[in-house]
Formats: structure tokens, sequence, C-alpha cells
């Protein structure tokens, strides 16, 4: 019985070495690792690209005033500050009253909603002072003007720094 | 006879659907960016409004109870003084009644605002607000009780 399972396995093995080899295995297991990740990508990928929030393609440094996002900012930038151009420095509230215009991106030639969010709680943040004002509008427009304090939605009314956040895609006529 | 029943079902059920479809003008992208530019500065991406600002969120509907209540909507400076013209203005109106009024609408749906009618009504733009919003919100009360 021994001798043959034996033979029965010697042969078996020795049909395997004759016919593959290692490297075709490799090959083997290399594509269908690489097939098993691209297949279910096709088209999931383009489900998701259908109709979802359109992002911008990015380009420059949030740190520099020059930035596409800050083409109306007036005040401290909080990505200077501990924060981000999205998110606020530790310590401080993000105001959910805001002055929101739009910003021309010129890494993908459109132009996006932009909701300038102070952050607010603690004393002026005082680097990187950025005043582009795009748009700007005298305070007799009061959702239209950054000259006044937008920290109205907080706790605390000491402004500290601005954020820019994407809020979304302008409509064109 | 299966059919007949199953016409007279959709036929129904269109019926119940009816008002909450009104205002199926209102282009979606374009009201959405109206709003995102000229209300949700004060009012925030869901109409839950901040501290002084008042919440649009399960409240708005309430103001199309009574005549003066529907005018409010639209002589209230952030709506009559805005740069938007009156076919837009209607449309955003509109469209944050379907976003965000949620349960404090009347029950059967509302008559959408038209551009003649905003157009009309923001010639008397309000000035002392709060007050006036007290007035009209303790008579549209009483018109519930």
């Amino acid at each position: 019985m021994m001798s043959f399972l034996d033979r029965l396995f010697e042969k078996q093995a020795r049909s395997v070495a004759q016919t593959s080899s290692r490297r075709g295995m490799l090959k083997k297991l290399g594509g269908a690792l690489v097939g098993a990740t691209a297949v279910p990508l096709l088209p999931v990928a383009r489900a998701d690209n259908h109709g979802g929030p359109q992002k911008p393609v990015e380009q420059g440094s949030d740190t520099d005033c020059d930035y596409w996002r800050y083409c109306a900012i007036d005040g401290f930038l909080c990505s200077c500050c501990g924060g981000s151009a999205n998110t606020c420095p530790p310590g401080t509230e993000m105001s959910p009253v805001t002055w929101i215009g739009t910003c021309h991106n010129p890494a993908d030639g459109r132009n996006y909603v932009i909701s300038y969010n102070d952050c607010c709680g603690k004393s002026t943040c005082g680097a990187c002072l950025c005043q582009r004002d795009e748009g700007d509008r005298p305070p007799y427009r009061p959702d239209k003007t950054n000259d006044i304090n937008w920290c109205l939605g907080t706790a605390s009314a000491a402004y500290h720094c601005s954020t820019a956040v994407v809020v979304g895609v302008a409509f064109e006529e | 006879m299966l059919s007949r029943c199953l016409w007279l079902g959709m036929a129904f059920f269109g019926l119940m659907l009816a008002p909450a479809t009104q205002s199926a003008d209102v282009n979606d992208a374009r009201a959405r960016y109206h709003y995102q530019m000229f209300c949700q500065g004060c009012h925030t991406p869901d109409g839950s409004g901040a501290n002084a600002v008042p919440a649009l969120k399960n409240q708005m509907g309430l103001f199309l109870r009574t005549e003066k209540g529907r005018g409010f909507l639209v002589r209230v400076p952030g709506s009559a003084t805005s740069k938007l013209n009156s076919a837009q203005l209607a449309e955003v109106l509109n469209w944050s009644l379907d976003n965000f009024a949620g349960s404090s609408l009347p029950e059967g749906g509302y008559e959408p605002y038209t551009e003649a009618e905003v157009a009309q009504l923001r010639q008397q733009p309000l000035q002392e607000i709060e007050n006036y919003r007290a007035t009209v919100l303790a008579e549209i009360v009483a018109t519930m009780q």
C-alpha cells in the first residue's frame, strides 16, 4: 500500500516538475495578483467618478499667499499657524458663519466655491498675513466683505486665522 | 382586473406625490450654487444656522402658513436685497424649502414661489426684522392652535 502511494506521488511530482517551471509559477501568481487588483477597479472607478463631488487639481503650497484658493482672503493663513487650508489649529474653533466666494484654479481651469471659515478662540496668529481681496465688497454688502470679523458663530469672537475650504464647483450659466 | 387595480393604485400614489413635485423647474446645480454663494455663509451648509442666525432646517416651512409669513421669506434683507434676480431668488427659495423645510412644510405641500411674486414682494424689504419676525410667528402659532 505504502509503495503504491510512494509511486503515485513520485509520478505526480515528476510530471509537475517536467511540465512547469518555478518562474512560471511566479508569473502566474504575479499575474493573478495584479489582475485581481485591476479588475474590480475598472467599473468601480467609473461609477465613482459619475456625478460625485469634483475635486480640484492641486498645485502650489497652501502656506503661500499666492495659492489659488486664497484669491479673496484677508487674514493670517491657518496653514502657517498649526492648521491647514481646511482645518483650524489646535485650541481654536472654526466659525460655521463665514463668507463665501469663488476662485479660479489655474491647474484645472475651473472655478470653485471657496468658504473662508475663520478659526476663533485665540488671539491673532500673526504669521503669513495675506490680503488679496478679489471680489471683496464694502461692508454694506455684508455677505461679501472680508473686512468684518467672521467669528460670529463661535463661542469666542477672538480671531486667530483664516482657512479656505473648497465647498463646491461654480455653476456656469 | 389586476391591471386596473394597478393603474388605480399608481394614480393614487401619483396624487399623493403631486404636491412634493410642484417645483419641478428648479435646476438643482444652479440653485445649490446660489444657495452656497448667497445664503450658506450665514445659514450654514445644512441650513442649521448658528448663534443669532435663524435655522432654515425644519423651520422655514412654518412661514408658508400665512400670507405675511410667505412674504417674510422674500422680504428679509438677505433675500430682497441680494444680487440674485427674481427668477433666481424664487428658485433658490423653492430649492431651500425642498431641501431644508422638512417637517415644517404644511401638509399637502406648498405652492412654489414664482418670479413675478418674488419681484413684487422684494420691492418692500424689511428693516426691523426681529420684531416683525416675532409678530409673524405669533400669528402663525395662533393659526395652528
